[in-house]
């Protein structure tokens, strides 16, 4: 009898166990994601190879990211169809300008978009010359994991991923990273 | 007494053929194709849905990716591979086989084993009881209880029984599933000739999927190469259809408004206005704005 009420107690707590793993690792995926800050992009610290990028820029120029090996690269995920980015091109246009000499390059990533609209936004932001990478079927932006826009991934010289930020990112926010990057 | 245990033996023939046959089924090998492995995806920027389902412009763009890697000739493992090394486990909609993915497989196996193991163990215990010297007449109060709880076991399975079957996802899964398959290659084919600016072709393609699959992207897509292949008429008529159906639908508004114009309709600016009411962020305002200040 005895025995029969340990077996009964060890299958109940099985089975509470079981709900309970079951139910946490539920809730785990649902809040996967960062929590957001209450300023600013939700931001993660990486590691690892930066994954390839070439193709055409939207001016139709032949791009290649392991050409920049060496410099700290900016990589935006942006589309002229994104409101957000609209506020968030010219504060990467004005990093561009800033740290250049010291070797900043910041290459955008433009997805499910006509090169006509996105170089009418850049134009329009008064930024034509900012470089983008034209992406029409949004693969390119897939294979950096991207999962919306606009995102942002710094690469530092020796081409390794160190920040990943979901949201438009500020001056504030590229203070705080860039300067670091490209004192290394 | 025989007619009952007939019954239940009967009962459990019907459930166990059927849990074979749905076994038969899910594990039956079935040639994977884009949609399926993006029906196994969960979309990493809108809840719960699937790759396949969402139509945001990322899950969109995973999609796209892939068939462009079915089309290098990766397998499915490969791909799914390359989406979890993205986007961690939690893009998979099915937990894997590894780390606690095997403990969502193996316990509720495990708890169907154990209260398995419980019920053979007390029905293997009754016959011993009347040689305890308890009255063979009377009933026991503890066969009492068995039967009862016999009976609960039956209504459960009974229950899930008539769930599984009942629950409209049923119908839902089958056969819709097997047509999505068969029109995702034809899909894949219009969309393939549309970039290669066939569209004349790919009108027809798209015309063949809407006939088994009338949804409103398919028919937005027939609609949108009709008009690119300078058969306006058809392409206002479809967009209309898809706008009665769904009145939000902007890009609807979009194709409409240009196929009216293309045909000289009186109705193309008014219908163009609505569109850039609509959807003011839409990347085709720029464009509609100087149709509109030429007309």
């Amino acid at each position: 009898m005895s025995r029969r009420r340990v077996v009964g107690a060890l299958l109940a707590t099985a089975a509470v166990v079981s709900l309970g793993i079951t139910l946490a690792s539920g809730m785990g995926r649902a809040s996967d994601a960062p929590e957001p800050s209450a300023t600013g992009p939700v931001t993660q610290a990486r590691s690892g190879t930066a994954p390839g990028l070439s193709g055409r820029t939207l001016t139709g120029a032949a791009f290649d990211l392991t050409t920049l090996r060496g410099k700290v690269v900016l990589v935006n995920v942006w589309a002229s169809w994104c409101d957000p980015c609209r506020a968030e091109l010219p504060v990467l246009a004005g990093a561009q300008r800033r740290w250049s000499a010291e070797g900043l390059e910041v290459v955008g990533i433009d997805i499910r978009d006509n090169a006509e609209s996105a170089l009418g936004l850049l134009s329009e932001l008064g930024i034509p010359d900012l470089r983008s990478v034209a992406d029409p079927r949004g693969t390119v932006a897939v294979a950096w994991g991207a999962r919306g826009v606009p995102e942002t991934f710094v690469v530092d010289r020796t081409g390794h991923v160190r920040w990943w930020a979901q949201g438009a990112v500020d001056a504030a926010w590229l203070e705080e990273r860039i300067p670091p990057l490209l004192a290394s | 007494m025989r007619l009952r245990r007939l019954l239940l033996l009967g009962v459990a023939a019907v459930l166990l053929a059927a849990a074979g046959a749905a076994l038969w089924r899910s594990a039956a090998p079935r040639p994977e194709t884009a949609h399926s492995i993006a029906d196994q995806l969960l979309c990493p920027a809108c809840q719960g849905e699937s790759v396949a389902r969402s139509q945001s412009p990322m899950a969109a763009a995973m999609r796209d990716t892939i068939e462009q890697q079915l089309a290098a000739g990766r397998s499915p493992g490969q791909i799914r591979r390359f989406f979890v090394d993205r986007y961690g486990t939690g893009v998979l909609a099915e937990p894997g086989y590894d780390g606690i993915g095997i403990l969502l497989w193996v316990l509720p196996s495990l708890a169907v084993g154990a209260v398995a193991f419980l019920v053979v163990r007390q029905r293997r215990r009754r016959p011993a009881e009347p040689a305890r010297g308890e009255p063979d007449t009377a009933p026991s109060p503890r066969t009492g209880r068995a039967r009862t709880w016999d009976a609960v076991a039956v209504a459960v399975i009974a229950l899930v029984a008539v769930v599984a079957f009942t629950s409209p996802e049923r119908g839902n899964t089958d056969r819709p599933a097997r047509a999505a398959d068969a029109t995702s290659s034809l899909l894949t084919l219009a969309r393939s000739l549309e970039d290669q600016g066939r569209y004349a072709e790919a009108a027809e393609v798209y015309r063949d999927v809407v006939a088994q699959q009338p949804d409103d992207r398919t028919r937005l897509r027939l609609a949108f190469t009709l008009l690119r292949s300078d058969r306006a008429a058809e392409a206002a008529t479809t967009a209309g259809e898809v706008l009665r159906d769904s009145p939000g639908s902007t890009e609807a508004l979009l194709i409409l408004g240009l196929a009216q114009r293309a045909t000289g309709s009186p109705d193309a600016t008014a219908t163009l206005r609505r569109f850039l009411k609509a959807a003011p962020d839409d990347p085709a305002v720029p464009e509609v704005r100087r149709l509109l200040a030429k007309s």
